[in-house]
Parts: structure tokens; sequence; C-alpha cells
């Protein structure tokens, strides 16, 4: 069989060229399968590999917007991470938190998730062993091409809430890798906030659950050249939840790429995903949902709705649900909308006084705050107030 | 207070106003009838400053000054205010929120200071009971998934809130039932005072019982063809408007 030969992966060998272990089993299966061309499905309105072949600048390093004043103000433990690699300086970790820095375990089988594989400096292990406060995971992402990989092991009937930034310089690429595993009855939440610059993004955040869990993922996108997140939630076991929010609030030329996954194994579990994006200027958003509900799981109830709000005539969206169900009990709904604002409402709140500005941002940010209902640390969801505010104003 | 000229307008090239001229002074209630299509609720619309339609001919003057280069929301400032035949929901945004927004909004450009939260809950328990309206209601997203009879309350606790000096009620009774339509008219009729003006735009003259007006003009075919005090209601009411229409004919 003759493969396509990928400029991207060659001029990567040049680098790192694993000779043993995970790594070089990943690097084997990444070679066999490639990184995404024009023609892979998943990545039809991202071409990231064509992107990244003209721009990766492999050991550049730039400044850094990171400073002092990007920590919150706040107890809790604040773990920074430079290029993937934990800075004990920098960061303040509470007691009963543990972070540890351990060799590459085995992951997921994409290739991005690969070749976070080969290409990551450290597995960064995060666990509790007692009921904690928020952790706040600070990235710097200052080199040419990162590979973050964090593992989130909840133990049984354990809480964790973690809250994550990334200052990533420009022109970097980063391929993160953030998985997490949720013993019985464990309750995650995983909020991130994406304000990138003109830098390329891959995310990976892959969770799998067992009996009684429940993860949540709160995505919050408001700018980046090309971002794209991949989530994938495995319910592996009865009775789990899985939620999944999200918003991307874009202008200028970003593009923004959503690609998420739940696979409910089991029987009576519940899923619910709510996506919501505005899009201004010539900003590009896309959204795949898939949901699969397998032979064996009845009773699952799975919910997603994905809606759009376009201002300009040169944003675009690609938005896509996808549903596989093989069990025939079951509940499932999608629903994708793409709009303009609502010229009738505008004049409503206008004719009671409200300036032209002030009432689209108000509906706007009625549509957004939806999506911020969730979040369960107020330091984020202040945060996060503000953010949409200083956009839609 | 409003004085209409010769007032012209269209929408999407279609011509809606043929040359209306009205006037309306302070302490004054003027109703506003005729069939379906004549151009009530696009003089309403185009009062108010509806961005749709396009005025061809004609002024508009407001206290002596011309408002038809202004916003709907300047117009909102001045005094001027529409209670929607079809008012518009809108998902997340509380009328309570809504109404502090438009209140202190309203206040700024008059070079006030915003009402407190104190106050501002203190005003609107006193207009909550003019129109028999509950709290519960306001803490809801505007207007979504509220009956017919409580969007139109909403509309005239609006109009209480607000104290405009003109307030034109489009069609405010149709999809009202004879409760709500009582609990409305009492709204409008204890706002009412020598300082502000009321235009009922209505279709029938059932609305009109309770709010009583001291003229009532007919518009057919985009003009007022008639005018008259409470009594031409009641003959339009018995006559219908085919009376109108009839009178017309035999004029031309």
């Amino acid at each position: 069989m003759i493969k396509e030969q990928s400029i991207l992966l060659d001029k990567l060998k040049e680098v790192f060229d694993p000779q043993s272990g995970i790594r070089q089993e990943a690097w084997k299966m990444l070679l066999d399968i490639g990184l995404p061309t024009k023609k892979s499905e998943a990545y039809k309105y991202t071409q990231i590999t064509n992107i990244l072949e003209k721009k990766l600048n492999l050991g550049l390093s730039e400044e850094n917007a990171f400073n002092k004043t990007s920590q919150y103000e706040t107890a809790g433990s604040h773990l920074v991470i430079r290029n993937g690699v934990v800075s004990k300086e920098d960061s303040k970790i509470e007691d009963g938190v543990v972070i540890e820095s351990k060799e590459v375990t085995e992951g997921k089988h994409d290739p991005f998730s690969l070749l976070n594989t080969v290409f990551s400096p450290e597995e960064i292990s995060i666990r509790v062993e007692k009921p904690s406060s928020p952790i706040f995971i600070y990235h710097i992402n200052s080199i040419g091409f990162s590979n973050p990989r964090i593992r989130v092991s909840a133990g049984k009937n354990q809480e964790i809430d973690l809250v994550e930034k990334s200052f990533n310089s420009e022109g970097t690429f980063t391929n993160s890798y953030t998985s997490f595993d949720l013993d019985v009855n464990a309750k995650v939440s995983y909020s991130k906030i994406q304000t990138y610059d003109d830098c390329f993004v891959h995310e990976t955040i892959f969770a799998q659950q067992k009996r009684d869990s429940r993860f949540t993922s709160n995505i919050f996108t408001f700018s980046g050249t090309l971002v794209r997140n991949n989530i994938t939630i495995n319910l592996d076991d009865e009775n789990c939840e899985g939620h999944m929010n999200g918003l991307y609030l874009l202008d200028s030329k970003s593009h923004v790429d959503n690609n998420t996954s739940v696979d409910h194994i089991k029987p009576n579990s519940y899923s619910n995903e709510l996506y919501k994006g505005i899009l201004d200027e010539k900003s590009t958003g896309v959204f795949n949902g898939k949901i699969y509900v397998r032979p064996d799981a009845q009773k699952t109830n799975a919910f997603q709705s994905n809606n759009n709000i376009l201002l300009s005539d040169d944003a675009t969206i690609h938005t896509k649900p996808q549903l596989e169900i093989w069990a025939d009990d079951v509940k499932c709904s999608h629903g994708c909308t793409s709009g303009q604002l609502d010229e009738d409402a505008i004049f409503y709140l206008r004719s009671r006084g409200i300036s032209e500005k002030n009432a689209k941002a108000m509906i706007l940010t009625a549509f957004a705050s939806e999506a911020i209902s969730q979040v369960p640390v107020q330091e984020l969801k202040d945060e996060l107030e503000s953010l949409i505010t200083q956009k839609l104003l | 207070m409003l004085n209409i000229k010769e007032l012209h307008a269209s929408i999407e090239g279609k011509q809606i106003l043929k040359g209306i001229d009205l006037e309306v002074k302070a302490g004054e209630v003027h109703a506003i009838m005729g069939p379906n299509g004549s151009g009530k609720s696009t003089l309403a619309s185009v009062l108010a400053g509806n961005e749709n339609y396009e005025v061809t001919e004609g002024e508009v003057l407001f206290q002596d000054e011309d408002i038809l280069e202004l916003s709907a929301e300047e117009r909102a400032r001045m005094g001027i205010f529409l209670a929607f035949q079809y008012p518009v929901e809108i998902p997340g945004v509380t009328t309570t929120n809504f109404l502090k927004t438009a209140l202190n909004q309203i206040r700024e450009s008059r070079g006030e200071k915003p009402l407190d939260a104190v106050n501002f809950l203190k005003t609107m328990k006193e207009k909550m009971k003019l129109v028999e309206i509950d709290q519960s209601l306001l803490s809801r997203s505007l207007n979504e998934g509220f009956s017919g009879g409580e969007k139109k309350r909403n509309e005239i606790f609006q109009m209480a809130m607000l104290e405009p000096k003109l307030s034109i009620l489009d069609e405010t009774d149709s999809g009202l039932d004879i409760d709500a339509l009582r609990i409305v008219a009492n709204g409008v009729n204890t706002l009412k005072s020598s300082e502000n003006a009321t235009i009922v735009v209505t279709h029938y003259q059932r609305l009109l019982e309770y709010i009583v007006p001291d003229f009532v003009h007919v518009l057919y075919n985009g003009k007022i063809v008639k005018s008259g005090d409470k009594n031409l209601a009641l003959e339009l009411e018995e006559k219908g408007y085919d009376w109108i229409k009839g009178e017309i004919a035999e004029a031309v």
C-alpha cells in the first residue's frame, strides 16, 4: 500500500524519533493512519494538517501573555504548567491535592491523541485525597509545538472542579490531551476559557465514566486563529451523566471547531449537550455532535442542541448533529438552529428607550448566558460574564 | 402635543399611509378605527419609529419637534410609548431587568440619576397592582410563554412604569377576554391625566366602552375619512365598515 507522504510527520521525525515503549507504538500507529487530510470527514471544515504544514515553526520561542495577574485571586489549588511540564515554583497546591509528573500512559488512538502520546514531555496526574477547593490550571505554551498531557483521576464519591486557561505564544501549535477517569459516583467538572491570539490549538478531552458518576465539560471560546476541540465521553456503566456545554463568541477571522461525541454503552444513562454560538465579522464556527447509543444501552436519555446567531454576512457556521442508535427503548433529541438577530425583538426593546447597541447586547447576552449557567465556580462565572459583556457591548 | 401633517408611508415599496392629518392635545383620548388593512397599525408603527416603514411625505411634530428623523429609542425617551399588538417574546431577558434598563436609559437621557434598586422595586410594586400582574410573571423571560392577556397586561404595566406623554395602544383589545379587557382599560384610565394623551387603535368598538375617547377617527385606505366624537364609534358598530366604504364610493 502506498501512503500519502506527510510533510508534517517527516518534519517532526527529525526532531524526535522514539525507539521503544508506548511512544514508539503510538508513533507507528500514527504513521500508519496518518494525520487528517482534505478527505477526512471529521476535519472537513478544519484543514488543520494543511495549515500546520505551512505554519508550524518548531522551536520558536516567543513572548507570552502570562503574568502575575493571570491567576485567579482565590483559594484553591493553582497549577502552572510550562510547555507541558509542571512548574513547581509557580504552582500553589493545597493539601490533599496530589500532582505528579509521570511517564506517559496509553491514550486514545486518533491522530492528534497519538501525536500527543509521542511528544508529550510528561503525563501530569491529578488526584485528590480529600474534598478540595477548585483546581485552577494555567498552561503557558511558549515553544513552537507543545503537547500538554493531563490525567485526572476521581476516586469513588469524590468531587473535583477544574478550571483551565491557556496562554499560548503567537504562532505556536499546542496539541493538548486531557483525560478523566471517573470512579463510581464521582463528580467532575472541567471548565475552560479559550481566548487565543494568533496561534493554533488542538485539544482532546476524554472522559471515561463508571456507575453513578457525572462529568461536565464547559468550553468557552472567545478567539483563536484555529481552534479544534475534540470531546469524547464514554458512558461505560449504568446511571451515568455526561454534560457538555459550550459557547463560542467569535469575530475577526477566528475559526473554532467543536467536535463532540458521547457514547452510551450501558443502560440507564443520561447525556445533555448544549452549544451556543455568536459569530461576527469573518469568523467560522463548526459544530459536530455525535451521540452513539449501543445495543445494550436501553433506557438512554440523550439530548443535544446547538444554536447559532450570525451577526455578519461573512460569518459562517457548519453544524451537524449525528445520532447513531442501536437500542430501541431510548429518548433522544437533537436540534440545530442558525439565524440572525431578531429585528422585531430589537425594535421592541428600542421602543422602550433602550439604545440599539444595548438592545442587541441584551438579547445576545441572554442567548449566551444559558451556556454558562452550569459553571460551578463563581470566579469563573464572573469572569465569563465580564468577557461576554466586553465582547458584546 | 402631536401634530401629524400629510403623512405618507410605505413598506417594501407599497404605499400604506396616503396623507394622514391628525392633531392630539394633552389630556385627550383619540380612537383610530378602521377595517383590516386600512393602515392603523402602520400609523402606530411609524409614530414609534419602526424602520421597516419608509416615510415618503409629510411631517410628525411631537411637542413641536420633528421626530421623523429620530430613532425609536429617542422617541421613547421623549415620551412616546407603543403598546404592541403582538408583544415580542425575548428569551432570557426578564421583564424586571428589561424595565430597569429601559427606565434608567430614559432617565439618563434626561440627565437624571438611575433609580436605585429599592426605589425601582417600590415603583414596580405600585404599578403591578394597577394591572393586577403577578411578581412571578415579571421574573420570567419577557413575554415568553405568556398568555395573550398576560402579554397585553404586561404592555400596560410597562406603560405605567415608563410614564409616557403619548401612549399608542395598537389593537390592545385583540385576543382579550372581557376580564382582561376590563383590567387593561382600568390601567389605561388610571394613568390618564391632563398632561398626557392616548391614541387607541382598534378594530372594534368594544374597548371604547371602557376607554372613552374624546375623538374617533376612521381610517380607510391610508387616509382619515371621517372624524367625530364617541358616537361615531357606536354608529360604526351598528352600520359596519361597509357604511364608510359606501359613503366614500358615493363621494367619488
